[in-house]
């Protein structure tokens, strides 16, 4: 680490932030859908399915920089996968060791981080041609603009689908039809459409606000 | 025989890849803009999971499970060597890519003109990559079982984006919110269309 | 260096699949003693809750503990029985029932768990089938009649969620509570049905709407794995 800027100058802050708006790897680059939207139901899995994918994106464009010199042409494709491979073989083991309930419910899908086009796409298009320390900040940065907006669509679903969040209830059991009262969780909010709809109407939202993002 | 259809079908209709699972969505948005290309990437991923999944099949019940390397020798009962299937599987993908990339370019190029340019996009296609892990989880007891689902899940997928693909052409006649044009209006009329298909749900084929 | 000469690749391969091969194998193996610990406790967990037990474990301080505790205060006796009923030697709680079950029935031995709490006795026995899409299990206990069920617990590998996979969930497992597995001496399990299809009785539970596939694997698994102790359960009722 030569450069002769500091560790978090504006620039490499603005790496971390730009993925929580205007480079959002869901709502605008659409990229790592896969493998995300089916652990929303209950915000827990949703919040460890984030942190898994930050730091597995985050480690594997570190490493990636730092080999970026020596990675033969020909094979460029197989290191980064392997290298991604084995960091999601660590984070599982490391899941299943510590949070096991959890990795039980994530199931494959931990799995499935492999394949996520934003650790590649981050590879590709920033960690092949930049130094390790900003390629790190820029990998936690796009993870974690993925589990800002895992984290929503889990709250709205686990809140309207199960009245509870994080396992806690939050509507009040004598509110309950069955408990004499007026109110229902909407059964459709824990089937799988409800994350495709809910995550067009977070899109909707966001480009309302931030004009600049319309598609022609 | 019914078994294989019941997984066929169940793995079409109702635990479709895209509508239950949303896994390969990045190529679903990308190239789903017009119905000839979007059959042409579906005919691609059929082709891919009905070779990788028995394929990984085999890997995992002969080299990878706990116990799978007893034909080896009774001392090496005990290897359990499954921590290793997310990176062999993966690599058995991309292998099994670019095999077929050069074995369709040399024998059928007119084929290669279609699907070549979707081949590369597969190998990191969340679709193949969760089959073989829902093959691993799902304990199929045969090979021809887990081709099954593999022919079934590729169809389902291909179905769902030329679906897709069909109601975005038309879309683009429609007039949409400026805010939800393109991505956000695609995600809401793939969650109508999942929405659809749960009516599927619970169906089974019996054979006298 | 030439990063495209065939060599240079065929040792970088070489040496990115040895480094990474080595890393992986000391990690799993490093955290193979964890991760077997929270298999244990979570069968313990699920023995326990089939006979309404361990209800505090998400509040409890040090959950691992706690359900050791209670396990070793609740389950008094674990065993393993033959197809005629009786009794034989081995290790009841790490019995693979899945190769138990691959068996032919004859060569079974299939575990049985005792609770005992307040001189009232639970009998519990595991069941494992197949589901809609992968394995299910589960455990299921009988009060000392042998015929009157006192609770089960049901997970599953992959069914469909918000369907299927809410046989997983505790209002489904309610509903086994205190129904019959004999009529007239004759063994009837209890079988899930479609929800509103048939009048409700004391050898059917309702079934999950939509997971229609998966409630009807339940049944069948409930009465494939009980039919291998029924023998078990004539010896004890004529001890009785």
């Amino acid at each position: 680490m030569s450069e002769k800027e500091p560790l978090f100058s504006a620039k490499n802050l603005k790496l971390f932030t730009d993925p929580f708006n205007a480079g959002n790897p869901i709502t605008v680059l659409v990229l790592g859908i896969c493998s995300a939207l089916a652990v929303t139901v209950k915000l827990q899995p949703a919040i460890v399915m984030g942190l898994s994918v930050t730091v597995v994106t985050g480690f594997s464009s570190f490493i990636i920089s730092l080999l970026r010199n020596t990675i033969p042409n020909r094979i460029r494709i197989i290191v980064q996968l392997v290298v991604v491979a084995a960091l999601v073989i660590l984070v599982d083991q490391l899941l299943k060791a510590y949070v096991y309930e959890v990795s039980k419910q994530l199931s494959v899908f931990v799995g499935l981080i492999i394949t996520n086009c934003i650790i590649m796409g981050r590879i590709e298009a920033f960690a092949l041609g930049n130094k390790p320390f900003p390629s790190l900040i820029d990998g936690f940065g796009n993870g974690a603009g993925y589990g800002m907006i895992l984290v929503i669509v889990a709250f709205f679903r686990e809140l309207l689908g199960s009245g509870s969040l994080f396992g806690i209830r939050i509507v009040p059991e004598s509110f309950y039809v069955s408990a004499g009262g007026f109110y229902e969780n909407n059964g459709m909010m824990v089937l799988p459409p409800a994350a495709l709809i809910l995550l067009g109407v977070i899109i909707w939202v966001h480009r309302s606000v931030n004009n600049k993002l319309l598609e022609k | 025989m019914e078994n294989f259809i019941n997984i066929f079908v169940q793995s079409v209709f109702i635990n479709n890849m895209i509508f239950a699972y949303f896994l390969g969505m990045c190529s679903f948005l990308a190239v789903s803009r017009k119905v000839s290309t979007a059959m042409g990437l579906g005919i691609a991923v059929i082709f891919v999971l009905m070779i990788t999944v028995p394929v990984n099949y085999l890997i995992n019940k002969y080299l990878l499970q706990e116990g799978a390397l007893s034909w080896f020798g009774d001392e090496y009962r005990d290897i359990d060597l499954g921590f290793l299937s997310f990176i062999v599987f993966i690599a058995v993908i991309a292998w099994i890519v670019q095999v077929l990339e050069m074995i369709v370019e040399k024998f059928t190029p007119a084929l290669y003109n279609q699907l070549g340019i979707f081949l590369p996009l597969i190998a990191v296609n969340c679709a193949v990559m969760g089959a073989s892990l829902f093959m691993q989880e799902r304990e199929y007891s045969s090979v021809a079982e887990a081709s099954s689902f593999g022919l079934g899940s590729g169809t389902g997928w291909m179905l769902a984006i030329v679906g897709i693909a069909a109601i975005r052409e038309k879309m683009s006649y429609s007039k949409v919110p400026p805010a939800l044009k393109g991505l956000g209006i695609t995600f809401i009329v793939t969650g109508l269309m999942a929405i659809a298909f749960m009516s599927f749900s619970g169906i089974e084929i019996k054979i006298d | 260096m030439n990063r495209d000469s065939n060599i240079y690749t065929l040792v970088y391969s070489a040496i990115m699949v040895i480094v990474v091969a080595a890393l992986l194998a000391v990690a799993s193996g490093a955290l193979k003693a964890p991760q077997e610990r929270n298999r244990e406790i979570e069968k313990k967990m699920n023995i326990l809750t089939s006979v309404g037990k361990a209800a505090g474990a998400s509040i409890a301080d040090d959950k691992n503990a706690y359900i050791e505790n209670e396990y070793s205060k609740y389950i008094v006796e674990s065993f393993l029985i033959n197809i005629n009923g009786e009794k034989t030697e081995g290790d009841a709680f790490n019995t693979d029932l899945k190769a138990e079950l691959k068996k032919p029935e004859t060569e079974r031995l299939l575990p049985v768990f005792v609770c005992s709490d307040n001189g009232s006795k639970q009998y519990i026995f595991p069941v494992r089938g197949a589901g809609l899409w992968g394995a299910i299990w589960g455990y299921i206990s009988l009060k000392d009649d042998f015929n009157t069920v006192y609770g089960a617990v049901f997970d599953h590998a992959g069914e469909t969620p918000g369907l299927g996979a809410e046989i997983a969930d505790v209002s489904f497992q309610k509903k086994f509570a205190d129904k019959k597995i004999y009529l007239d001496g004759k063994f009837m399990s209890v079988d899930v049905v479609k929800n509103g299809s048939v009048q409700l009785d004391d050898y059917k539970v309702d079934g999950i709407t939509g997971g229609t596939l998966t409630s009807k694997a339940v049944g069948k698994m409930l009465f494939d794995c009980l039919s291998n102790y029924t023998k078990f359960f004539d010896v004890q009722k004529q001890n009785r």
